[in-house]
């Protein structure tokens, strides 16, 4: 028990990934993943560790029907792990390990998507809509303020000007832009979002003075 | 973080643990506790006057053993339906005996406490049944607590109302013994109530927090009107 409230030691995977196993017929496999989790119940590690590898492709596919985005699936099965290592000690080896599982990684999938519910209740897709333009710029106004605002966009650091140039300038879409960028869509929205604000901060500041 | 990295965190960190009883086992393990705590009390308290005379009387007997039965239930529910692999439907379990004791309940205490007449004993003699079912639920309460305290990943929600049944229920049948007027509706309220309220806080504070990120939605769509 007192293994539960020691902090979590990181450590890194050192490359072996969470590819093996999964492929088993059903049946065998969940006898499997049984008699790992009771050996993992008295501290064998090795065989904890088997296990976790084992379930996961199996609880990302799991988490597969709830759940679209690969980063929601991701940070799901990492939630189903964490809550299953700490209550770990509530599985009963005498019954079968899969009802077990499946009980927490419903659970969770379904707790995740409550909270994105509000979430994206609440939010709004970021698009070109959101863009105020100025209706008629004049002409000469366009240039001067085209001129501000690329000398202000060269102050940004190189992700938020990567960003700007990808998503504002040439009005990619935010999955291409992560395409050629190699960066996720979320942080290419993040640094769109602080691009513009420090924009906004130094054009206001030049628009006082 | 990577998910390969978790997993061999998590290896790493696993030592043993000690597997739980089975829930029939930990189930007795508490009502043997509460009998323990209920019999301290009667003993302490006397048994209430005329017990055995009530006990003739069959509305009385019915509520009590209903209620009892009841506690027994929720309590064997409450453990049940705290394990990731058992069924929802565990949670029905006390609807038997719940039903005839709710049509049994009696409403003295309220009844002397709602319209507060003038005089204000009535006033004092309720607090006094307050006062009494807190001591006698307080613990049962807690140790429950302690017991179902990994349910608070699976599904609290259920967990914490059949565990305030289970403890309104024993706390009903102990009071019923050495307490002179019927509180049941009063327990009901107390245990049950508190279970409600700090589940409302609970869900308060969880949407003013989503509120509060959905004001920085707004901000993030207001930045854009450059």
């Amino acid at each position: 028990m007192s293994n539960d409230r020691r902090r979590l030691r990181l450590v890194a995977s050192g490359g072996q990934g969470d590819q093996a196993g999964g492929a088993d017929a059903d049946a065998p496999r969940e006898l499997d993943w049984t008699i790992l989790m009771a050996r993992a119940q008295d501290g064998d590690r090795t065989a904890y560790l088997r296990l976790l590898q084992e379930i996961t492709p199996y609880l990302r596919s799991r988490v597969r029907r709830w759940h679209k985005d690969q980063w929601d699936i991701e940070d799901t099965v990492q939630d189903i792990l964490l809550t299953l290592h700490s209550i770990r000690h509530t599985y009963d080896p005498a019954r079968p390990f899969g009802p077990w599982l499946v009980g927490i990684a419903n659970r969770r999938a379904i707790d995740r998507l409550r909270r994105l519910g509000r979430t994206v209740l609440r939010e709004t897709e970021l698009d070109i809509e959101h863009e105020a333009v100025p209706a008629t710029p004049q002409e000469a106004d366009g240039m001067i303020d085209r001129h501000h605002l690329e000398a202000a966009i060269e102050k940004l650091p190189p992700i938020q000007q990567k960003a700007v140039s990808l998503l504002k300038l040439k009005e990619m879409s935010l999955k291409d832009a992560s395409a050629e960028t190699g960066l996720s869509v979320a942080s290419l929205k993040m640094a769109t979002h602080r691009a513009l604000r420090s924009l906004r901060a130094m054009l206001a500041d030049r628009r006082d003075s | 973080m990577d998910t390969s990295d978790l997993i061999q965190s998590l290896a790493v960190n696993a030592g043993p643990v000690r597997r739980l009883r089975p829930p029939l086992v930990r189930a007795a393990g508490w009502l043997i506790l509460a009998a323990a705590i209920m019999t301290a009390l009667t003993i302490s308290h006397g048994l209430r006057p005329q017990f055995a005379e009530r006990m003739r009387d069959s509305l009385f007997a019915m509520n009590m053993m209903s209620s009892l039965l009841t506690g027994v239930l929720a309590t064997v529910a409450t453990f049940f339906v705290s394990l990731p692999d058992r069924s929802r439907w565990w949670l029905l379990l006390p609807a038997p005996a719940l039903v005839p004791w709710l049509s049994t309940i009696g409403y003295q205490c309220f009844a002397g406490w709602v319209p507060v007449p003038p005089g204000a004993i009535t006033v004092e003699a309720a607090s006094g049944c307050l006062a009494t079912l807190v001591l006698t639920s307080l613990p049962l309460s807690l140790v429950m607590l302690g017991m179902l305290r990994y349910t608070a990943a699976l599904r609290p929600t259920s967990v914490v109302l059949m565990g305030s049944l289970a403890v309104s229920a024993i706390t009903a049948t102990a009071l019923s013994m050495f307490h002179p007027l019927d509180a049941t509706a009063m327990i009901l309220g107390w245990n049950l109530g508190t279970a409600l309220s700090f589940l409302g806080v609970a869900a308060l504070i969880s949407r003013r927090l989503a509120t509060r990120r959905a004001g920085k939605g707004v901000r993030r769509r207001s930045c854009l009107d450059l």
